[in-house]
């Protein structure tokens, strides 16, 4: 697990992590927001612009790979169900199966649930980070054309009118992990392959375990 | 009609009777208190479910639940003690009160519970004949299984399961008998056959020793009912209520969000069915002869239904199960309940 920029971003918290999906801060108050347990698992590791990720790059084995699995569901084919809580993203499929696949997700703070629509969808997408980010970690790029380092990954869909997305990632390794800031981010090989499944106007249902 | 001596006199008899019956029937709880342990029938060494290491050490999924129990009735997960038994041993030793319940992966059927004094207290592992398939990565369904090879162990129910299916569904195939699994991987991995045949839960293990276990699909649909379930002895209604609810206690916790994680937030929780399954409100342990604090505690020792799943099947163990059938009814699965109020 790569953590060479810790040291750098320690105790930037959360709005750090708004960076990494190029979001504003800002808008985040205009989405259901649940807080995560306190000892969630959380890593610190930070947005690696320039690291090449390449876009081969699936989750072949263990709970996080892609997969078939029994999934009760009402929900038409199509649909994708975000399980915050087990870091799953299910793809209904009809017949009470779907496809699994492991993503990464927010992290305390940046969890919410909701329903929302496959709004747009943009391979390799640009990272525009916003200003205020810009003056708090002046490492950062201003704007990253998309491509292999970018920290967007290969693919994004982007969620109804939110600030979130389903984004790839050249950060493979925080599949399972929650280190967004409330974007779904899969492995580049795995939301290529999802991309190609997932058509504009799909219904995409998010998740929480229940609140306490 | 008046009361002659002759009938209060057979009415108390009566009535002593009962009461010696019932004294001998509401025994497991008070002999557990007593005896300060726990005692578990589990299985002789599954992995996932019950295993020991070189240690000696227990763990696994109905090592944990035999945990939760012990947890919950005696305040320590430490005070449950396990006694391997195998498939044929397994229900006499309840029965004779070797143990006081048995977890050990055993289906939950009606010629295992009908008049053998026997009672499941309910389903803690939904499990059921599954398909492995390799090189054939289209196939999502056991309904395009239609014209392969399979592998399959005999002179167990899964053969004629196996042609049930087939058959029902206007399929055919070709059988290759197996002794074992490790013949199965063999013959998988060699063109030897195209699929697998057995219960869901072993074809994730027999998968983890394939020398490619991501070219083997496990496929979702299972085509029988294998309800595991813990079993207790039917003559005591009070342990069985104890098992029963220490289960539904658990998969209650996880439908309201409290597990080993965030048991100090769910403490101060203000939602009443939280409150009311901690103990924090109201003593439904009273009702089986436990403290108020006897599902927290249960939930202390092994986390939820989730919790326990995961570290020992799914996720964060080395079988990486689905939850599948076994996910809350809420959450795509048919995990259901019953309401602790």
């Amino acid at each position: 697990m790569r953590r060479d920029k810790a040291t750098i971003e320690r105790g930037g918290g959360a709005r750090r992590l708004a960076l990494r999906c190029g979001l504003l801060l800002v808008m985040l108050g205009a989405a259901p927001v649940r807080g995560a347990p306190p000892d969630a698992v959380t890593m610190d590791v930070g947005d690696e612009p320039g690291r090449v990720s390449t876009e081969e790059v699936r989750i072949e084995d263990g709970p996080f790979a892609r997969q078939l699995v029994f999934f009760r569901s009402n929900e038409a084919p199509g649909t994708l169900v975000i399980s915050t809580a087990d870091r799953f993203l299910y793809l209904v499929l009809g017949n009470n199966r779907a496809l699994r696949y492991g993503i990464g997700v927010g992290r305390d703070g940046f969890q919410w649930s909701g329903l929302v629509k496959i709004s747009r969808k943009a391979e390799w997408p640009d990272w525009t980070p916003p200003p205020e980010m810009i003056a708090r970690q002046p490492y950062l790029p201003r704007f990253m054309a998309g491509g292999p380092g970018n920290p967007m990954g290969a693919r994004a869909m982007y969620l109804g009118s939110t600030v979130y997305r389903i984004h790839g990632t050249n950060q493979p390794e925080t599949i399972g992990e929650a280190v967004s800031s409330g974007c779904f981010r899969l492995a580049n090989g795995d939301v290529i392959d999802l991309f190609s499944r997932v058509d504009v106007g799909a219904k995409v249902i998010i998740r929480q375990a229940a609140q306490l | 009609m008046a009361l002659t001596p002759k009938r209060v006199t057979a009415g108390l008899a009566a009535l002593v009777a009962a009461l010696i019956a019932f004294a001998a029937q509401a025994g497991t709880l008070e002999m557990v208190k007593q005896r300060g342990a726990l005692v578990c029938g589990v299985s002789e060494g599954l992995g996932g479910f019950s295993d020991r290491d070189a240690a000696g050490a227990w763990s696994g999924f109905d090592v944990d639940f035999c945990r939760a129990v012990a947890a919950a009735v005696l305040g320590d997960p430490q005070k449950a003690q396990f006694v391997p038994l195998s498939t044929v041993e397994r229900f006499d030793a309840l029965r004779a009160g070797k143990v006081d319940v048995l977890s050990r992966n055993s289906t939950w059927t009606f010629e295992r519970e009908a008049g053998q004094g026997i009672l499941f207290a309910g389903v803690d592992y939904y499990d059921g004949q599954a398909f492995l398939v390799v090189r054939h990565p289209t196939i999502t369904s056991a309904l395009e299984l239609g014209g392969v090879s399979v592998c399959l162990q005999d002179g167990t129910t899964t053969r004629a399961n196996l042609a049930d299916f087939f058959k029902a569904n206007s399929m055919t195939y070709s059988e290759v008998i197996v002794a074992g699994p490790s013949e199965a991987i063999a013959k998988l991995e060699s063109g030897g056959c195209d699929a697998y045949t057995t219960d869901q839960s072993a074809l994730y293990i027999v998968r983890l020793g394939m020398k490619k276990p991501s070219e083997a699909t496990i496929l979702p649909d299972v085509i029988s009912k294998e309800p595991l379930a813990p079993a207790v002895r039917a003559d005591d209604v009070a342990w069985f209520d104890v098992v029963k609810w220490t289960l539904y206690a658990l998969v209650n916790a996880e439908e309201l969000g409290v597990g080993k994680s965030t048991l100090d937030e769910a403490l101060q929780s203000q939602r009443p069915a939280v409150r009311r399954l901690l103990g924090v409100e109201g003593d439904l342990g009273q009702n089986l002869g436990l403290t108020k604090d006897w599902a927290l505690r249960a939930v202390r020792a092994v986390g939820n239904y989730g919790d326990m799943f995961e570290a020992n099947l799914g996720a964060r163990s080395r079988y990486a199960i689905p939850r599948g059938l076994n996910q809350l009814w809420q959450d795509g699965g048919i995990l259901y309940a019953p309401p602790l109020q």
